[in-house]
């Protein structure tokens, strides 16, 4: 649970550019409330809360890619200085298989954390819990495996891959595309390849465990707390309510800190085992293969076109990697399937099984590669037709959902090819590759589209009018730097009419009402629809006090409503009592005002809450209904390369996205800016590499895996071309967070064509791939 | 299951922020391990563990040191300033504090600590002359939010308050 009460912060020196009153209200440019407990250190993160008899464990990991551990020696660890415990998967204690996230029971009665088959390098094996850091670290090092390896399949391109299994429920199909294709006179086929990428937050993944008696506290970095819970639930076979989860900040997660894994059962085990707390923090490498990162994809995209270049068939086929015993699709056509009109479509996909942590979500899964394929594909279309890049794409506009066959929600995306165009300089652009210099530098300029569908679930919260006038709202949803702690003050600062300063926001904790995954860009749209709720039944209910009240001064007045605004009372023509809130809560003997709202269907049961509040089977699908709902944006990107070396920089940013209503333009603004940066990343430096013989990622570091740097980054410029989306969520705002990747690697590689006339299918645009 | 009193340690006197710390430790501790576990100073972040990342920027005698690439016991005797001995002491933001705020320089807040700390001795050096000379003297602290353009107009900002 974290406090950010605003008005004892000291934001003296921080405040100067405030004043604007407007800045408070939703869709205003209020600073982060969290921002003052960053910048000063004051923010404790997940673990690092410091408890008293805190023991310190360390993971030990497969040095193989497949295989069986045949022995673990841990006698010269167990008698290492400060070691209190050492588990093998025949020492720890028996857990529990737990479902899986949509809610499907387990296929296994328990589950092992620690493996004694190897699918993957990296894999838990063993685990050492001491004293102090230093010794647990010194400790495992002493742990002795040996193994029986067997030959492993270490990426797609491994010869023993094969071409994988089909994923039926991937296909999608109109019209006869292959026909089509065949017939049409202008014809394009290429295949376009992205690599392995990892979240890489800066925060690692880690956790303190804690148990008394039957009672399970677990301080973890969480994009969803209520999932989470309900692991752990399962795991130690104890109550739902006995667990609580507490993650008042989360360092970033980009995906891939949702689910409980492997090393916070080891965790939850030591701790039960050892009748201690015992911390658990994974090593910069173990974050590579502890979970999932985006997986290894290959998509052919073939279009048939006319000579106008008006699309008339679009084939794809994609593969993505998942592990040997675990299954992640990545939803390659995703973006194929509805960011061009064309009456004939066919998508297929296959999974490929590798010996590799199964892969996980990374920012915008599926959509992410989905547009690095068909958003090259239409720019070498372009090409082929002697057409503008940005003019083929309006050509081709889709004035309607093209598979769901239903109208868009709403979609800025016209708007927002003229506003970048415009920005951009884009008339100004010499069509032919190569034709733009500045000495030694290739100037090249490319565009493209990004979309990310609107997923919509539930929350709930609690919204309290206190005694001193001041508001405190409750949910178990989380900040990783969205900007939720802000906008969910000013949701409730504009409801009931209170300065956003007088707000106190409280999140992170599993105790406080509940809300799902803070995933697929979807809790800003949820969570501020159930504090609007909460907000305006704490309002009726105060108002009604007020007028209904004897003891209320406005008792005397018979009005039917009265008006609350910047936390003061008045009769709605200004002729009565002028009260702050505070005292009219005095005034009639209260000392709080208080209402849960919540957004689920109203004849919910508290079955059904549980399940959508920890599994993801109740997300709302975008084309429920009348309308196809999805945020939209386009990127215009210039590069310059070296002629002689090949090296690319990205000079110039220029994005207008549609993210419906922004709740907090500065915020989103920064979001935005973020995916960008994350697309430069994957489309110039990004890919984890494995060593061939051992099936193992060598890069598993912050220095050789290249995460962009600030000197990697130019000036970005982003233009929100956005209108309120009711049929989105209840303020009107679509999502935000994974939307501005969507687009970045395909513009780029456009960019680099324009500039080089070399078209790199292939991520990420190395230099040797230039010359 | 062992003698725990095996460990050596040694006494290690510290001052951070001004005021003095005595611990007992092993020779081993880091400066960043023994800030984050032994004296509940958690602003210091641990992002690598390897300097890779620059999460753990610290000052050292005024100069920026990586903490976790430096032993507790190689500090004795210097002034250590860490993220919160930043503000004045009468909580006071310093001028690159209060100008990540206002510029939105951080959305996760986890590398904010070592930015600020190399944004503060950045400016100091006489590093924050132009954008492009900001990005490269703070090209050490990676931040995988992408503040990165706030960050340059935050160090910016401040630079220019520094020098009025």
């Amino acid at each position: 649970m974290t406090v950010h009460n605003i008005r004892h912060a000291n934001t003296r020196h921080a405040d100067s550019r405030h004043g604007d009153a407007s800045d408070g209200a939703v869709g205003g440019r209020l600073s982060r409330v969290d921002g003052p407990a960053k910048i000063t250190g004051a923010a404790k993160y997940a673990f690092e809360q410091q408890l008293d008899g805190l023991a310190h464990a360390v993971m030990v990991e497969a040095t193989i890619a497949a295989g069986t551990v045949r022995a673990i020696d841990t006698r010269a660890a167990e008698t290492a200085p400060g070691v209190l415990l050492v588990l093998t998967p025949d020492t720890i204690m028996e857990i529990k298989g737990a479902s899986d996230w949509l809610g499907n029971p387990p296929t296994q009665k328990t589950y092992s954390p620690l493996a004694r088959t190897v699918t993957y390098s990296g894999q838990h094996i063993a685990a050492v819990v001491a004293e102090t850091f230093e010794q647990a670290v010194a400790a495992a090092a002493l742990v002795e495996v040996s193994y029986d390896e067997t030959p492993a399949i270490v990426d797609l391109s491994d010869a023993k891959a094969g071409d994988g299994i089909p994923i039926d429920v991937m296909t999608k199909e109109w019209g006869d595309a292959e026909a089509a294709f065949a017939a049409a006179p202008v014809r394009i086929c290429a295949a376009y390849n992205t690599q392995r990428e990892y979240q890489a937050a800066m925060e690692p993944h880690g956790l303190i465990a804690r148990w008394q008696g039957e009672e399970l506290t677990i301080w973890e970095p969480s994009q969803w707390l209520d999932g989470m819970a309900r692991t752990y639930a399962e795991w130690f076979g104890v109550p739902f309510e006995n667990v609580r989860l507490v993650s008042p900040y989360i360092g970033g997660g980009f995906g891939s800190k949702a689910l409980a894994l492997a090393h916070s059962a080891v965790a939850a085990a030591s701790a039960k085992m050892l009748g201690r707390p015992v911390k658990l923090v994974l090593t910069r490498p173990q974050n590579f293969t502890s979970y999932g990162g985006r997986a290894a994809t290959r998509q052919t995209v073939t279009i048939g076109a006319g000579r106008d270049g008006k699309i008339q068939s679009i084939v794809h086929r994609g593969v993505n990697e998942t592990a040997v015993d675990g299954m992640w699709v990545e939803p390659l056509a995703s973006v194929t399937s509805i960011m061009y009109a064309t009456p004939n479509f066919s998508s297929k996909q296959n999974v490929v099984r590798v010996n590799t942590v199964v892969p996980g979500a990374k920012r915008a899964p599926g959509e992410n590669p989905s547009a690095f394929g068909i958003e090259c594909a239409i720019d070498e279309l372009a090409y082929e037709v002697g057409v503008d890049p940005l003019e083929i794409r309006l050509r081709n506009y889709a004035e309607q959902d093209p598979e769901a066959k239903k109208a868009w929600s709403t979609r800025q995306l016209r708007e927002a090819f003229a506003a970048g165009a415009e920005r951009f300089g884009w008339s100004k652009r010499s069509p032919k590759p190569r034709s733009m210099r500045d000495g030694h530098q290739l100037i090249g300029w490319g565009v493209a589209a990004g979309t990310y569908p609107v997923r919509r679930a539930y929350g709930e919260a609690i919204v309290r009018i206190l005694a001193d006038g001041s508001v405190e709202v409750e949910s178990s949803s989380i900040d990783m730097g969205q900007g939720t702690y802000t906008i969910l003050a000013q949701t409730a600062a504009e409801t009931v009419g209170v300065p956003a300063d007088d707000v106190v926001v409280k999140l992170g904790d599993s105790r406080f009402p509940r809300a799902g995954v803070a995933g697929g860009s979807r809790l800003a749209g949820v969570m501020t629809g159930a504090v609007y709720k909460a907000a305006t039944s704490a309002l009726d209910q105060f108002v009604g006090l007020a007028i209904s009240d004897p003891r209320s001064p406005f008792h005397a007045l018979q009005a039917n409503t009265l008006v609350v605004a910047n936390g003061r009372i008045t009769a709605p023509r200004g002729d009565g009592p002028d009260v702050s809130i505070a005292e009219l809560l005095a005034s009639v003997g209260r000392d709080r005002i208080e209402a849960t709202g919540d957004t689920m269907p109203a004849n919910s049961s508290a079955e059904d809450r549980y399940k959508n509040y920890t599994t993801i089977a109740t997300s709302v699908p975008h084309t429920e209904g009348d309308y196809s709902r999805h945020s939209w944006c386009a990127h215009f990107i210039e590069v310059r390369v070296d002629e002689d070396f090949g090296t690319v920089r990205v000079s110039r940013v220029v994005s207008a996205l549609d993210s419906g209503r922004l709740y907090n333009p500065k915020l989103a603004e920064s979001q935005w800016k973020g995916g960008i940066i994350m697309g430069i990343g994957q489309a110039l430096l990004e890919e984890g590499i494995v060593d061939r013989r051992h099936g193992r990622i060598v890069n598993n570091n912050l220095a050789d895996y290249l995460v962009p740097t600030n000197a990697d980054i130019p000036d970005i410029e982003v233009i929100s071309v956005g209108i309120p989306d009711l049929h989105s969520s209840v303020l009107g705002g679509k999502g935000v967070g994974e939307l501005a990747i969507v687009g970045v690697a395909p513009a780029i590689a456009n960019a680099v064509f324009h500039a080089t006339g070399k078209r790199v299918r292939d991520l990420p645009i190395t230099l040797e791939k230039l010359i | 299951m062992t003698d725990q009193t095996t460990s050596i340690t040694i006494p290690i006197h510290l001052t951070i922020n001004g005021r003095d710390h005595s611990l007992n430790v092993e020779p081993r501790v880091t400066l960043l391990d023994a800030l984050r576990d032994r004296l509940d100073l958690t602003g210091t972040k641990k992002g690598c563990d390897h300097g890779q990342c620059g999460a753990c920027t610290v000052h050292v005698d005024g100069e920026r040191v990586l903490a976790c690439l430096t032993l507790a016991a190689q500090v004795e005797g210097r002034e250590i300033t860490t993220i919160e001995g930043l503000a004045g002491a009468d909580g006071t933001l310093d001028a690159v504090q209060a100008a990540f705020l206002e510029q939105d320089a951080f959305q996760c807040g986890y590398c904010t600590p070592g930015q600020i700390m190399s944004a503060v001795a950045c400016i100091r050096e006489g590093h924050a002359g132009s954008d492009d000379e900001i990005r490269e003297y703070m090209a050490g602290n990676l931040c995988r939010c992408g503040a990165y353009p706030n960050i340059v107009a935050a160090v910016r900002q401040a630079a220019l308050e520094v020098a009025s």
